[in-house]
């Protein structure tokens, strides 16, 4: 099965709150001087992909929209894992991209790219949390799309997957080709490489393809979005004590978490 | 230009990434509980063997990761500021077993004994230490006897780390009855040949999830193939084994170090006294300044042991160098670590109490500190 995996660099989310910060003339998260790495989910991607290619071999190629300047060692690690060759589409605006441009542009990149079955995305950004990757790259490629998929398990042509659901999951069938984003689950905790396959990946194909290069049709790029402010919250705390005996106290207490709306 | 490079490479950072992700993960959530109960890390030698850590050095063509000495030590620093015990399983396996069989073994030897060393399906020991064989280490008594095609060993090693798990050992012994060095020479012997035991298991102070024992050889028949290097040169193998060794030392020193500041800094950020965090008070800051000083100039001088031995330089002094400041470093930063903990650092609750343990021994084995001074005022005065 040929695989794709859309992975993206973002600023590293387990950074201190203090490092987060936003340019307040353009509302861009700056990422200069961060540590980047790749979203969280989309390395659970990359992992479900590495196991679909160990049961049933093929082929997995890593998908990036970004600065091809600032992409990091981190998608040499994607390589040294297993995924077999990469592809950067060099775009300076990539990361302030929105969802639906971005799908745009992955697609065209995709149908260059030519053969695949499945295209793997993370189910969410860590920065963005858009979740609309997915389903309009699955439209733009015509392409069966399930979301939140936890498991991953091919069957004679098809895909079994197990979708996150409410209290509990649904297993869907999927034809191919299809487009899945997928969530975290125990089966697919991103693994480590062997420490051969780190300098082995620094002898496998990286292509870099210009943004300008890529196809998109206008309209698909634009957004039907317009961020008009990005701001980050102001979280406050407030004490307050209640009066009384530890029964009363307990009582008022109960009464202001029920006004609340937290009991 | 000439200039001196600090940064890593992108594989060593990458290397430094992976390996810290299996530390944390994996090492540092087991290590207290390995330490209590004093048992071998049997699941993460195996995990470590999956990534390629028990035989970083050893080419691919045996099995391993064919990595270079700061590879290597970069991984032994980021396990043992997990756990120091997982550390010197591993140190010992790669610097003393796997090494010398590289640099020393027939062909026929290493084809035999690397790819499982290096995957992890043999465990390795080094048999030099005797009671009378301590910092002078070339008083071996132990003796080899010469019958036909075979050796025949008898003697008792102490101080073995890995010789309980161990299914290969690298044993020294004296073939010819000439005084001193001259008469020693190395063979490969398989644990479970007759004639080879297991002795006392020792009870140590730190490293308790690494076992320690005698190894006791009584008329343990060693095929003449298994000698390792040329007959009585064996102190030569012992010596540069050593040279190597003492860096994986230095590393596991770093790491103790490194974890002993981290931990000591997190610490003092959070803990209040007199109503402010103890991180405010400049006694506090001082000692954690001392402490990141000395950590970094540890690892800068085992870093640049490690490029002389890469580029095929002597770097027998500096390796001493970097063993004598990195476990003297490790010892006071655990020290200090105890010290800024408090009480909190005396009981089990916090990981510096076993820092504090596990550090002595980086001080005594492998070279004892005098032994290292030894070793480099013999180079500062041009008498080695």
């Amino acid at each position: 099965m040929d695989i794709i995996v859309c992975l993206k660099q973002v600023v590293d989310p387990e950074l201190p709150q203090t490092e987060f910060a936003i340019e307040p003339a353009t509302g861009r998260q700056v990422r200069e001087g961060r540590p980047l790495v790749i979203s969280t989910y989309d390395e659970n991607a990359l992992e479900v992909a590495l196991q679909l290619k160990d049961r049933g071999g093929g082929k997995v190629t890593v998908l990036t929209l970004g600065p091809q300047a600032v992409i990091s060692d981190a998608f040499r690690l994607a390589l040294a894992m297993g995924a077999d060759e990469m592809v950067v589409v060099d775009d300076p605006r990539g990361p302030d991209r929105l969802g639906g441009e971005k799908a745009a542009i992955l697609a065209a990149a995709i149908r260059r790219i030519g053969r695949f079955d499945l295209v793997l995305t993370g189910c969410e950004s860590a920065d963005w949390t858009e979740r609309v990757v997915a389903p309009v790259l699955a439209e733009a490629l015509s392409a069966a799309c399930v979301t939140f998929v936890s498991r991953v398990e091919a069957a004679d042509g098809t895909l079994m997957v197990r979708r996150m659901a409410d209290e509990g999951f649904h297993r869907v069938e999927v034809r191919l080709p299809a487009v899945l984003s997928v969530a975290s689950d125990e089966s697919n905790r991103p693994r480590l490489p062997k420490l051969k396959d780190i300098l082995a990946a620094k002898r496998k194909p990286v292509h870099v393809w210009p943004v300008a290069d890529m196809p998109a049709a206008p309209g698909d790029l634009a957004a039907g979005v317009e961020v008009r402010e990005v701001v980050i919250p102001q979280r406050t705390t407030r004490c307050e004590f209640l009066e009384g005996e530890s029964a009363e106290q307990a009582a008022a207490l109960a009464q202001r978490l029920r006004d609340l709306k937290l009991l | 230009m000439i200039g001196v490079d600090f940064e890593l490479t992108t594989e060593h950072r990458l290397i430094q990434q992976t390996v810290r992700d299996f530390a944390t993960r994996e090492v540092g959530p087991v290590a207290a509980e390995l330490d209590r109960t004093s048992r071998f890390p049997r699941e993460l030698i195996a995990r470590a063997a999956d990534l390629g850590l028990m035989g970083v050095m050893v080419p691919e063509a045996y099995g391993g990761s064919g990595l270079d000495t700061i590879a290597y030590l970069i991984a032994i620093e980021e396990i043992a500021s997990a756990c120091a015990s997982t550390a010197v399983v591993i140190s010992v396996n790669n610097s003393l077993i796997c090494d010398p069989l590289l640099r020393h073994g027939s062909e026929d030897l290493k084809r035999r004994y690397l790819p499982g060393l290096a995957t992890g399906r043999l465990l390795g020991c080094y048999c030099l230490t005797e009671p009378q064989a301590g910092s002078d280490a070339a008083n071996v008594q132990t003796q080899a006897r010469r019958e036909g095609d075979h050796w025949v060993l008898t003697g008792t090693k102490i101080f073995v780390t890995n010789g309980v798990e161990a299914d290969v050992c690298i044993v020294y012994a004296r073939t010819d009855q000439e005084p001193g060095a001259r008469g020693i020479s190395a063979f490969v012997v398989e644990k479970e040949w007759p004639g080879v035991t297991v002795g006392k298991v020792e009870k140590k102070l730190g490293i308790r999830a690494s076992s320690t024992c005698e190894i006791v050889l009584e008329q343990c028949r060693v095929p003449a193939d298994h000698l390792l290097g040329e007959r009585a040169r064996g102190f030569r193998v012992a010596l540069s084994t050593l040279d190597g060794g003492r860096l994986g030392i230095a590393a596991q020193a770093v790491g103790l170090a490194r974890a002993a500041l981290e931990i000591s800094a997190a610490y003092a950020a959070q803990r209040h006294q007199f109503g402010r965090p103890i991180a405010e008070f400049q006694a506090v800051q001082w000692m954690l300044a001392d402490m990141a000083t000395r950590t970094d100039a540890a690892r800068l001088l085992m870093h640049r042991a490690a490029v002389l031995r890469d580029r095929g330089r002597p770097y027998t002094k500096e390796a001493a160098m970097a063993k004598l400041f990195a476990s003297e470093t490790a010892m006071w930063a655990a020290h200090k670590a105890v010290q800024i903990h408090g009480g909190y650092g005396y009981i089990q609750d916090y990981p510096v109490e076993r820092f504090f343990r596990d550090a002595k021994i980086t001080e005594i084995y492998e070279g004892t500190s005098e032994i290292q001074r030894l070793v480099i005022a013999r180079h500062v005065l041009g008498m080695h």
